[in-house]
Formats: C-alpha cells, sequence, structure tokens
C-alpha cells in the first residue's frame, strides 16, 4: 500500500541529511511502530507522509501513485495526530472540531455525523464546549485524536500519541489505537515506550541517523536477534568467570547477576556444563531472547543524543 | 471553508481581551484624550487669559485704548505689586504696561526716537500662538488709536477722527478663513484622522499572535496537510481582519461626531466631506495594516517578537509619520521622511477628506500608494509562508 523508497532529506542549513536512504513498507491494515532515538529522523519522516515537506529524493507511494499526487486529489486519505497539540486553545472543543472539519472539506451532515463520531470515540462530549487550553493533558490527547479521525483517513500516523499522559489516559488511547486497528485504519505509530510498540504493532521500524536499522515483524526481529541468558554464579572467581563467559559470547555484569549474548543459542546448555566443570554453582539462570527495547539499545548504541 | 477559518479567526479575537483593547481601546482613547488635551493649541483662548494693566500714562487715550482692550479680553485682574512675579509664574498670563509718554508718542509722526511706550509681557509659557495673537491685536488697537490721533491734529476736527481713523482701518477689507469642508480645523478634526490610522494598524498585534501561535502549536501545519492552500489561509485572516478595521472606523468617526462633545470638545464634522472618497482610502489604509501584519507575522518566530516588534514599528511609523506630532510643524526634512511612512499616506488621504473636502482626485495617490504597499506586504507573507513550512 505505502511504499517509501530510498527517501533522503536535508534542512536548508542542516550540516547532516535528516533522513539518508530510507526505505520500508506498510501494508494496508497494518500496525507499524516507528522506533528511534531523540534526531532519529522520525518526525522528518512523518512530516513526509503527512504532505508537510516535499520530497527531495527518493520517491513515496501510495497504492503506486506518487503520494504528492495522491494528497493534491484528496489530502486526507493520510491524517497525522502530532506530537505538539496542533489546535486552538481558545477555542471549544466543539468549535475545533467544527474548524478542523470544515479543513478537511467535510459538509453538511456528514461532516456533523463525523463529529459526533470522533467526539463519541474519543469519550469528549462531557467536554464540547469547554475551551481546550481548559483541558487536562490526557483530555488534549484524545481531542488532538479526535481532530486526526474527522475526515476517516485510511491511515493514521500518530507521533508519540502518548506523552505525558496519565496511566489512565495512556490506556484509553492505546485501546482506542487497538479499535482502530480492528477497524481496519494503518496505523504507523511512534513512541519511546518500547512496552507500548510491542503491545500493539505487528510490524516494528527502527531508524537512527536517518537510516533504517532494522525493519520486520517483532517476532521475526526479536528471534533473528542473539538469544541470552542470565544468570548468577558463586564458586568461581570474578576474573576467570568473566573469560569463561565471554569465550560463549558477549559478557556484562547487570546488577548482581551477568547477562551473556549467545553467539550461537545452541550453545546454551554448554555453558552451564563449563561453569559446573570450573567449580562454579549456578545459583539460577534465565534463558530467553532480547525485549525490544535490549533491542533498540543494541542497535542504537548507549551514547546519550541531543 | 473560507468561512470556518474566518469564524475561528474572529472567535479567537474574540477572547483576546488585550487584542480587543488594543484594537478599539486604546485608539479611542488616544482621540479622547488627544483631541481634549490640545483643543487650546488648534484654537488659543486669547480672550480668557488672564492679565493685569500698568497704566503710567494716565491720559484719556491711554483710557481709551484699555477700554477698548476690555471689550475684546474682559476686565483685568486688580492690580497688585507683585504682578511681574505672577506673570513669570504663570498665575497670570500677561500684563500689559503704558509707559507715562503714551499719549505724547502718539501724536509724534516719526517714532524713531520715541522709545517702547507699550510693553506686553507675557507668561513664559504662554504658547506661541496665543503670544502672535494677542500681539497682533495690540498692534492693531493701538494703530488704530494713532490714526484718529494723527488725523485729528492734521485736520483739527476732533469731531471727525472717529469716522476717518475707521476709514484708515483696512480691517473691513480683508477676510482671513481657512478653507475647510465647511468646517475649520480643531484637534478632533485632527486627531480622529491620525488616531483612527494608528488604530487600524494596530491589527499587526493581533493577526501576529494568533499566527505565532498556531504554527507553534502546529495548528497551521494541520490545516496544510488537510490541504488549506496558503491562500485560503492568508484570506481567511485578511478577511475578517477588513470587517475589524471598518468596525474601528466607524467607531472612531462616532466618538469623534457624538462622544467629544459630551466631554466639552468640539464635534468632528462629517458634513460635505465625500465619503466614496473616504471610504477608498480607509480600505486602503487597512489593505495596508493587514499586509503588513501578515508579513510580519509570517517573519517573527515567537511570541515575544510578535508582541514586541509589531507595536514598535508601528509606533515609529506613527513617530515619523505625523501621528503623533502634525507634519506641518516638523522641520523640512522631517517632512520627508515622513512621507516614507505608510500612516502618512494614510493620514493625508483621510485629512484630504475630512478636512480638505477632497475627492476622488486628491485620496487616489495615497490610495495607490497604500494599495501597492499592501501587494508588496501580500507577495513577502506569502513567500515568508511558504518558506516556513519547509
Amino acid at each position: 500500500m505505502l511504499a517509501i523508497r530510498d527517501l533522503a532529506f536535508r534542512y536548508p542549513q542542516g550540516e547532516t541529511p535528516a533522513l539518508a536512504g530510507v526505505s520500508f513498507e506498510i501494508q494496508r491494515g497494518e500496525v507499524v511502530g516507528l522506533l528511534g532515538p531523540n534526531g532519529a529522523g522520525k518526525t522528518t519522516l512523518i512530516a513526509h507522509l503527512a504532505g508537510a515537506l516535499p520530497v527531495q529524493q527518493g520517491e513515496i507511494t501510495l497504492d503506486g501513485q506518487p503520494l504528492a499526487r495522491v494528497r493534491q486529489n484528496n489530502p486526507t486519505r493520510i491524517a497525522i495526530a502530532p506530537q505538539e497539540y496542533a489546535f486552538y486553545p481558545m477555542l471549544s472543543v466543539r468549535e475545533n472540531l467544527d474548524c478542523f472539519a470544515a479543513a478537511a472539506a467535510l459538509k453538511g451532515a456528514h461532516k456533523q455525523q463525523r463529529i459526533e463520531a470522533c467526539l463519541a470515540f474519543a469519550q469528549l462530549e462531557r467536554y464540547v464546549t469547554t475551551r481546550a487550553e481548559r483541558l487536562s493533558g490526557g483530555l488534549k490527547r484524545r481531542l488532538n485524536l479526535a481532530i486526526a479521525l474527522l475526515p476517516k483517513p485510511e491511515m493514521l500516523l500518530l507521533d508519540e500519541p502518548t506523552v505525558g499522559v496519565d496511566p489512565q489516559s495512556r490506556a484509553f488511547l492505546l485501546d482506542a489505537v487497538r479499535a482502530l486497528a480492528r477497524e481496519g485504519t494503518t496505523l504507523l505509530y511512534t513512541s519511546h515506550y518500547m512496552e507500548e510498540i510491542e503491545s500493539i504493532a505487528s510490524r516494528v521500524v527502527i531508524i537512527d541517523g536517518g537510516k533504517v536499522l532494522c525493519a520486520g515483524t517483532l517476532e521475526d526481529l526479536l528471534r533473528e536477534r542473539a538469544p541470552q541468558v542470565r544468570l548468577a554464579v558463586e564458586g568461581i572467581p570474578e576474573d576467570k568467570l568473566k573469560s569463561l563467559l565471554a569465550s560463549f559470547g558477549q559478557a556484562e555484569i547487570i546488577g548482581s547477576d551477568w547477562q551473556v549474548t549467545l553467539t550461537s543459542a545452541r550453545s546454551a546448555p554448554q555453558l552451564l556444563n563449563t561453569l559446573e566443570e570450573a567449580g562454579g554453582k549456578v545459583l539460577y539462570a534465565s534463558f530467553g531472547r532480547r525485549n525490544l527495547e535490549q533491542l533498540f539499545m543494541a542497535l542504537t548504541r548507549r551514547s546519550l543524543r541531543d | 471553508m473560507l468561512l470556518a477559518l474566518m469564524k475561528k479567526e474572529l472567535l479567537a479575537l474574540s477572547r483576546d481581551l488585550h487584542g480587543l483593547a488594543a484594537l478599539f481601546l486604546m485608539p479611542i482613547l488616544f482621540i479622547v484624550i488627544m483631541s481634549l488635551a490640545l483643543k487650546d493649541v488648534y484654537n488659543p483662548p486669547v480672550k480668557t487669559i488672564s492679565y493685569v494693566v500698568e497704566d503710567h500714562d494716565g491720559t484719556e487715550l491711554s483710557h481709551t485704548l484699555l477700554t477698548q482692550w476690555e471689550k475684546r479680553h474682559g476686565k483685568p485682574l486688580d492690580h497688585a505689586d507683585n504682578w511681574r512675579e505672577s506673570v513669570q509664574n504663570g498665575t497670570v498670563g500677561y500684563a500689559l504696561i503704558i509707559e507715562p509718554g503714551f499719549t505724547m508718542a502718539l501724536f509724534e509722526q516719526n517714532l524713531d526716537e520715541q522709545g517702547v511706550q507699550l510693553r506686553l509681557l507675557t507668561d513664559p509659557g504662554m504658547e506661541s500662538a496665543a503670544f502672535s495673537a494677542i500681539r497682533a491685536e495690540l498692534l492693531m488697537l493701538a494703530s488704530e488709536l494713532r490714526g484718529q490721533v494723527l488725523l485729528s491734529s492734521v485736520r483739527g476736527a476732533q469731531q471727525a477722527a472717529g469716522n476717518t481713523a475707521t476709514a484708515l482701518s483696512a480691517e473691513k477689507l480683508i477676510e482671513a478663513e481657512r478653507l475647510s469642508a465647511g468646517t475649520r480645523p480643531t484637534s478632533v478634526q485632527q486627531n480622529v484622522p491620525a488616531w483612527l490610522v494608528f488604530g487600524m494598524f494596530f491589527v499587526v498585534a493581533s493577526i501576529a499572535g494568533l499566527f505565532v501561535e498556531e504554527r507553534q502549536c502546529g495548528a497551521l501545519a494541520r490545516l496544510a496537510t488537510l490541504g488549506v492552500s496558503t491562500r485560503t489561509m492568508i484570506l481567511s485572516k485578511a478577511l475578517p481582519y477588513l470587517g475589524i478595521n471598518a468596525i474601528q472606523s466607524a467607531l472612531m468617526l462616532a466618538v469623534g461626531v457624538w462622544v467629544i462633545p459630551l466631554l466639552g470638545g468640539e464635534a468632528l464634522s462629517l458634513t460635505k466631506i465625500h465619503w466614496g472618497s473616504l471610504l477608498l482610502i480607509l480600505l486602503s489604509v487597512s489593505l495596508a495594516a493587514i499586509g503588513m501584519a501578515l508579513a510580519l507575522a509570517s517573519l517573527v518566530r515567537t511570541h515575544a517578537q510578535a508582541a514586541a516588534v509589531g507595536p514598535i514599528i508601528n509606533v515609529v511609523m506613527a513617530a515619523i509619520g505625523g501621528i503623533m506630532v502634525p507634519k506641518f510643524v516638523m522641520p523640512d526634512f522631517m517632512q520627508r521622511i515622513a512621507e516614507l511612512s505608510p500612516m502618512n499616506w494614510g493620514l493625508e488621504g483621510v485629512l484630504a477628506v475630512l478636512l480638505r473636502g477632497g475627492r476622488w482626485a486628491e485620496v487616489w495617490l495615497p490610495a495607490a500608494k497604500l494599495g501597492g504597499f499592501a501587494l508588496l506586504m501580500f507577495i513577502i507573507a506569502a513567500l515568508l509562508f511558504r518558506r516556513r513550512e519547509v
């Protein structure tokens, strides 16, 4: 459905490209999680998809047609719920919906029906006359989402929609996203909360430095990566233990435990045998794949970003 | 779509009390305060200024002079020894001092050797127009009296002197009148146009403020992603403020016509003015103000910049453009600078209609200048608007 090919973009006065050849696809009805540290190029990529930035190099197509042409004919097929509260604080909830519905070229009874549907979806009916600036953070996020849904888009771009909200509002927003996915809306969801992505996304794209580091289903990405063993051992001096563990993969101390990223999943039993033969006593050991956060950190490194 | 965006603009403005105050209250206050404060500059109250008299001559002729002065200026204050100090500190407006040789001097044909016999000493703070008016009146009275005296001495016909002296005066041959649309210039007639133009340009603050806010919060970008064109966005801002400027104009004129008289000032006169020309020049001012506001709004990045830059530019344009200080009191080089200010073009156009009875021929040039300025500003706004989207 949506295909991004070798997309590159450099801001005026930008020293390095914000995007440096990004390619991936999103199929109709998919929920794709877009991950990346600050400055990775996520917002620039989203801005391209929303039509807010022109394509400098590469191409974006929707159903085989260049996105720019698709947007010319129907700019509301792809909608965005931006990270900022992109509405008018001095207007009431209904006035905001009215304004953006008209801007989306909705008219008459259809416009009213969509406004009511979005109010109901975001559970904002009680607040229709409240000025947006007086809403709580969670309600503002819901209004932001409701506005994005007004034109009933085929694809929705959600840019960190749960930043700064309480757990209740966060749960509500995640439920809303799942409901949209069930209805068949294609979703591209960016967040720094890995557990959110794990809970709603069927595919994940991780980008950094304007490039795609990996893309695929969550299952594949986590399975492809090397398995890990986390264990606690006594009876072996630390230096010796470290060299033993390092012979099976990358070893590091996490709290009071050792974590070994194995070079091969099949070497786990051999690791345990080796430790026992060296006189060590394995107090406990857990074997499993990395979670998304570990994968993300491994791919994007630990160094702090601007 | 355009109507909904215009409605949004008006709703936002209606909830911005500071913006409303700047657009409506501030120019009204300026009109009221400045019209009343400057009332006497345009109409010096020379007839009501207090004065004292020192008559050291004490003759019939000096008495005649003082009697005629009393008829025009009312009775003098009671004489006091410290009158000079009173004049010096402004508690008395002026003093007339008739020296002992006044009557004798009137009879002399050659005045070169007579020295000063009639003195006018005024409060140091007396406005120059009032000083000139009193001095001229005193000169005229003394000249008439001297005319009477000289003729009577030549003919020896005391009785005929009055008539002849009157005949000598050219006053009846002269009529001085300021040509206008049917009313003489007053502070109201000058101040309403000035502060009306100033107030219309204050849409800069409101437009720029909301513009920055919606750009910062992402609402503008969101409108763009929904397919709203730059042209529609600019129009949705320009059209409501044309209406706001129209309401401002009606309100300011109404204040001049009905409110100022209630406060003791003279009413703004709209009789015999050419309404079509007034509408043309006001529309031109409005377009120029809105165009400048949009260009500035597209240029600034923060609320602080919007709140500071717009009013600063307005005040500077007003200061050099003859809004705060009338152009006619400026020196030549400042008058040439004033002609660079769009506010001056607007002011001259409105004054041409309200004060000089101007019609199309008198307002087309300032209207064209303002129209050109507006077009330039709209183009800059559109270009900056598109650039800021990237």
